[in-house]
């Protein structure tokens, strides 16, 4: 049992937030998946990003392969999303291996890797765009079915918010247990010293195209979501930089290779922009987009490590405990 | 007896440069094996050929009597022979105990054994009670030990040694010359590249002088003090004189 402790937290939390939307207007409970949404998104992208200190730019890639394989597989041969969320995943997991050795084999790093990956994932805003199966820059809409527990389709909001909710906690239960996992603490090594891992007997590219895959592979399956969430899928929606940079936007605001960091981003950060939205939409347009930007400059400048390192570094300084990730698991745990 | 390392005609050319040249050498099981020359001779280049960090132009490696000319850093790592950076490169972010454990875990899958083999080895290196500090919060002669202490956990046959005097006081200087002692009457084997004359001489069991690339002597430290063409290649580098 002592070995699953790490665990116990996330379940206990996400358990709790279960019972939250049965108090809650539905318009609340919408805003409670977008959260979801984004902070498994970004936690997904976390694993690359914060771990292993690879930004990528480009994750809409993942979340269109994912989008758009389970939205096409629907329409044309009626499989259940349920299945066709691990066709892409596994389109996702082709895709990663691709980028993962194309950029990391060739040595590109930090600027010149985010660039590479916006270039790709703009690639494929084209090409699906020109794409006539793929119904090309309309994109392609999920059919209406009502509720459809088979097709993964509700008529309303709380089956998708448990669903998004346990895939959230699935995707910060693999980021706890990279924590305290030789690969986690290869991916650790690899951001923090290229050249000494290596040198201590870490295949540095093969880590990093292993973190590239499997963060490919959860970002597809939110990809999957998202598009039987909203019922449509555009090459611009899924692909587009909007989503690539709002991906990484919550990790980093929240704290870079954090367990919670991305959650964290997503909770505060999520409402904030839907309020923005909803109050000045209609005559400020992208209100939210300035908002972001200027909570990311503000991050970056005041505490690069995002909430989660704020609050670390505030605890310990209070406390006076030693990093303690290291004497016990903490839900935190070591990797910042 | 195959060497536990033999180098032979190894070459990198940078540019025009020849950093290495023709070189070729041995290091026996068991042995400390010095590695000096002056400032720019060749020792770090010849480490990063050894350890697969670059790729030699021509000459092989043979290391535990197979080929391994080309092989990359973790390969090599995995086969038995690590290095120290010159330049100390911990991994800042993490605790000390963590920058050991990536180590540990090239022979430990578990990260309880890692933990384990870990926390031995930084009471070896003497930083156990630092265990707890951040990489970038040690000083430079914890620095120094955690280097070490990094390549000692991959538990290596070979441990490539780069100039891990430089910095440090006389005191400090014994200490570490201690450790490698001691890690070598239990069985290691040391490639050692320093500066400080003293420190060499007093080290090593054989020496193996390196000038513009090229080796220009060889021999217990009694015969290199001795040789002329030592000697002459160190001329007017006064903190030399043994
Ligand atoms: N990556 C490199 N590119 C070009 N020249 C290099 C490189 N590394 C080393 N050199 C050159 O090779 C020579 C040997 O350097 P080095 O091996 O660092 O010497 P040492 O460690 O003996 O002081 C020097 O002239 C150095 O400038
Ligand atoms: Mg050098």
């Amino acid at each position: 049992m002592r070995r699953y402790r790490e665990f116990l937290i996330p379940v206990v939390v996400f358990g709790l937030a279960g019972f939250l939307p049965l108090f809650l207007k539905t318009y609340y409970v919408h805003i409670g998946i977008l959260i979801l949404i984004w902070a498994y998104l970004a936690t997904s992208w976390n694993i690359l990003g914060g771990y292993a200190g690879q930004h990528s730019l480009g994750h809409g890639l993942y979340m269109g392969i994912g989008a758009y394989a389970s939205t096409y597989l629907a329409l044309n041969f009626g499989l259940t999303p349920w299945v066709g969320m691990f066709v892409g995943m596994a389109f996702a997991a082709a895709a990663g291996w691709f980028v993962g050795y194309a950029t990391f084999r060739y040595g590109l790093k930090g600027a010149y890797f985010a660039l590479v990956t916006i270039a790709l994932a703009e690639a494929a805003v084209y090409v699906v765009s020109n794409w006539k199966a793929m119904g090309g820059a309309a994109g392609l809409e999920v059919k209406y079915l009502g509720t459809n527990p088979f097709m993964m389709q509700f008529d309303g909001k709380l089956p998708y918010f448990y669903i998004i909710l346990v895939m959230t906690l699935l995707a910060v239960l693999t980021a706890q247990w990279l924590n305290r996992r030789r690969f986690g603490y290869r991916l650790i090594a690899v951001r923090e010293n290229e050249e000494a891992a290596e040198a201590m007997g870490v295949n540095t590219l093969g880590t990093k195209i292993n973190a590239n895959v499997l963060s490919a592979v959860m970002t597809a399956a939110g990809g999957t979501f998202f598009a039987q969430y909203f019922t449509y899928v555009g090459p611009r929606v899924v692909f587009g930089e909007m989503v690539s940079v709002q991906i990484l936007l919550f990790a980093i605001i929240g704290g870079l290779g954090t367990v919670w960091g991305p959650l964290v981003g997503a909770v505060i950060l999520v409402p904030v922009a839907e309020i923005a939205r909803a109050e000045l939409g209609t005559q400020f347009q992208g209100a939210h987009l300035l908002l972001y930007g200027g909570v990311l400059v503000f991050t970056m400048l005041f505490m690069p490590k995002g909430i989660v390192g704020l609050v670390k570094s505030v605890r310990s300084r209070i406390w006076k405990t030693p990093d303690d990730s290291v004497s016990a698991p903490a839900p935190e745990g070591g990797a910042s | 007896m195959t060497p536990l390392l033999e180098v032979k005609n190894l070459t990198r050319v940078f540019g025009g440069l020849t950093a290495v040249g023709d070189l070729t050498f041995h290091v026996d099981s068991g042995e400390i094996v010095g590695l000096i020359g002056p400032n720019g001779a060749g020792k770090t280049t010849c480490f990063n050929l050894l350890a697969g960090a670059l790729r030699p132009t021509s000459g092989s490696v043979f290391f535990k009597g197979k080929d391994v000319t080309g092989r990359k850093s973790h390969q090599m790592c995995k086969l038995g022979l690590t290095r120290t950076f010159q330049v100390v490169q911990p991994f800042p972010d993490i605790t000390a105990l963590e920058n050991v454990m990536i180590g540990a875990f090239v022979r430990h899958g578990s990260t309880g054994a890692a933990e384990a083999k870990a926390r031995e080895v930084l009471d070896v290196v003497g930083i156990g009670h630092k265990a707890d500090v951040l990489g970038r919060d040690l000083t430079l002669m914890e620095l120094k030990r955690l280097e070490i202490g990094k390549g000692l956990a991959t538990e290596p046959d070979l441990l490539l040694l780069d100039e891990v005097a430089a910095g440090l006081t006389p005191v400090e200087i014994d200490d570490i010359l201690a450790l490698v002692r001691r890690l070598n009457s239990e069985g290691m084997t040391f490639l050692v590249v320093e500066h400080v004359m003293k420190v060499i001489m007093n080290l090593s069991h054989r020496i193996v002088v390196l000038n513009f690339g090229s080796q220009i002597a060889e021999g217990t430290p009694a015969e290199i003090s001795k040789n002329p063409a030592v000697l002459d290649a160190y001329l007017g580098e006064e903190e030399y004189v043994a």
